[in-house]
């Protein structure tokens, strides 16, 4: 790395860019930042050289252009737009639970107070009416999710972006107050929950920009009722007839349901002809890390309990093996996967 | 398009520039309200790039580096003309609605 001090520190920023990307452009960006700086008055861009640094802003900006390019949309090496393509499938899976789940909680409410002629449900499956700030801010978040999902699988990122990350704000302040008031439940899995499913998918919606693909937003709508009535349903029926013991907790139904999601993926994945599957398994094995990483964090609670740690360890042991049947497909993605081109009025 | 990308396209529709030409000009054609920074340019530069909108003009030498000029392409300045109907065609919807067509209205404002 040659040139005056300056020079090497942009040099320095620019590696954030990917390798394909710096052979292309890194000469002209360094050229358009010193231009930026010099003034052709030989003393002063002298000491600007030796002691300039380039702006937080700058940056930001290289940083943000490098997540564009490591998250490929149109137009991009294979390897970059299959991560981006699995990255934003990955995100729009957890949107999806938490649609779900807020789905759940509209239903519920409904049912609870018998609205459109339903009849009254049993006992143990009364939603309480939020009484306090904290439940009702909750209840508004649980159900804003699904306008979450929505917005983002009918392709409206910004909105999508902006709501999301509003929506995590109060369970960050929950756990914050927790954590100082000394009630947390549980040492690390609260935390485990926010980081996985609302903070790192919320970051993540970065993938999301002009250049990604749209989603199936038709596939992806029509999800969300299919998630409640094979999900959702089996488990109020569960909690209905007293049998909601038999049932794994919020980790080990999602490691079991990524590895149904792999086991049922398997056959295409190893099917050679079916185009398209990379990107698919490299995203299972996406949410199968998310999984796996919550559920070893929520172990930590079952410390007394050998015979939960015992069921978590196994729940773990069915992820691992079943998204070790895409694995080798997933690796594949990265070479196998073309980016549509540009189209000719995409611009920015 | 987004409004970069439309400034950029516009500030080469005047004749040929380098990356920091482009920024300057950017700033200039929209009052100031524009101001891009140099990740957020090669970004867009990227795009229009790909997507056949500009192509490099020529390399000039500048201070022992290479200066690289960007020109628009024919369907880049295509572009550039129905987005700018685009634009004009919205505005008038806008004076309309608000009383300010017409030659009195024009007087009125101007």
């Amino acid at each position: 790395m040659s040139g005056p001090g300056l020079e090497r520190r942009y040099r320095r920023v620019l590696r954030l860019l990917p390798g394909y990307y710096r052979d292309a452009w890194e000469e002209d960006m360094v050229a358009a930042f010193l231009d930026s700086w010099l003034t052709g008055d030989p003393e002063v861009d002298a000491a600007v050289l030796t002691f300039c640094r380039p702006s937080w802003g700058e940056i930001a900006s290289v940083a943000g252009l490098g997540v564009r390019l490591y998250l490929g949309g149109a137009g991009t090496p294979r390897r970059y737009f299959a991560w981006g393509q699995a990255v934003r499938r990955a995100v729009l899976a957890v949107m999806l639970v938490h649609a779900v789940l807020g789905l759940n909680v509209l239903v519920r409410t409904a049912w609870s107070r018998r609205l459109f002629g339903l009849p009254a449900p049993p006992a143990s499956l009364l939603a309480v009416t939020p009484s306090g700030v904290w439940p009702t801010v909750f209840h508004v978040v649980n159900v804003a999710w699904i306008v979450i999902f929505v917005t983002l699988a009918l392709g409206h990122y910004r909105t999508a972006r902006l709501l999301a990350a509003l929506a995590i704000i109060p369970g960050l302040a929950a756990l914050l107050q927790a954590q100082f008031t000394g009630i947390m439940p549980a040492p690390f899995g609260p935390w485990a929950w926010w980081v996985l499913f609302s903070l790192a998918p919320v970051a993540a919606m970065t993938a999301f920009h002009t250049g990604a693909p749209p989603a199936a937003r038709w596939s992806w709508l029509l999800a969300l009722p299919t998630g409640y009535l094979l999900v959702i349903v089996p488990l109020l029926v569960a909690q209905a007839t007293g049998n909601l013991a038999w049932v794994p907790d919020f980790s080990g139904q999602c490691c079991l349901l990524v590895a149904l999601a792999c086991l049922a993926h398997a056959p295409r994945a190893w099917s050679r002809q079916a185009v398209g599957s990379g990107v698919w398994s490299l995203t299972l094995a996406l949410l199968a890390a998310v999984a796996g990483a919550y559920r070893i964090v929520t172990l930590t609670g079952y410390a007394h309990d050998p015979h939960l740690i015992t069921v978590s360890l196994a729940e773990l042991i069915i992820l691992v093996a079943a998204a070790a049947l895409v694995a080798p497909d997933a690796a594949r993605a990265q070479t196998a996967t073309p980016a549509p081109p540009y189209r000719g009025t995409i611009a920015a | 398009m987004t409004g970069q990308a439309f400034f950029v396209l516009t500030a080469l529709a005047g004749g040929p520039r380098h990356g920091y030409g482009i920024v300057g000009e950017v700033a200039d054609l929209s009052q100031g309200r524009v101001e891009l920074k140099i990740g957020s340019l090669y970004g867009v530069l990227d795009r229009l790039a790909a997507g056949g909108l500009i192509e490099p003009d020529r390399e000039e030498p500048h201070d022992g580096r290479l200066r690289r000029y960007y020109r628009l392409t024919r369907d880049g300045r295509r572009a550039l003309a129905e987005e700018a109907e685009v634009h004009a065609a919205a505005a008038r919807v806008v004076r309309a609605r608000l009383g300010l067509t017409g030659p009195a209205a024009a007087g009125a404002g101007g």
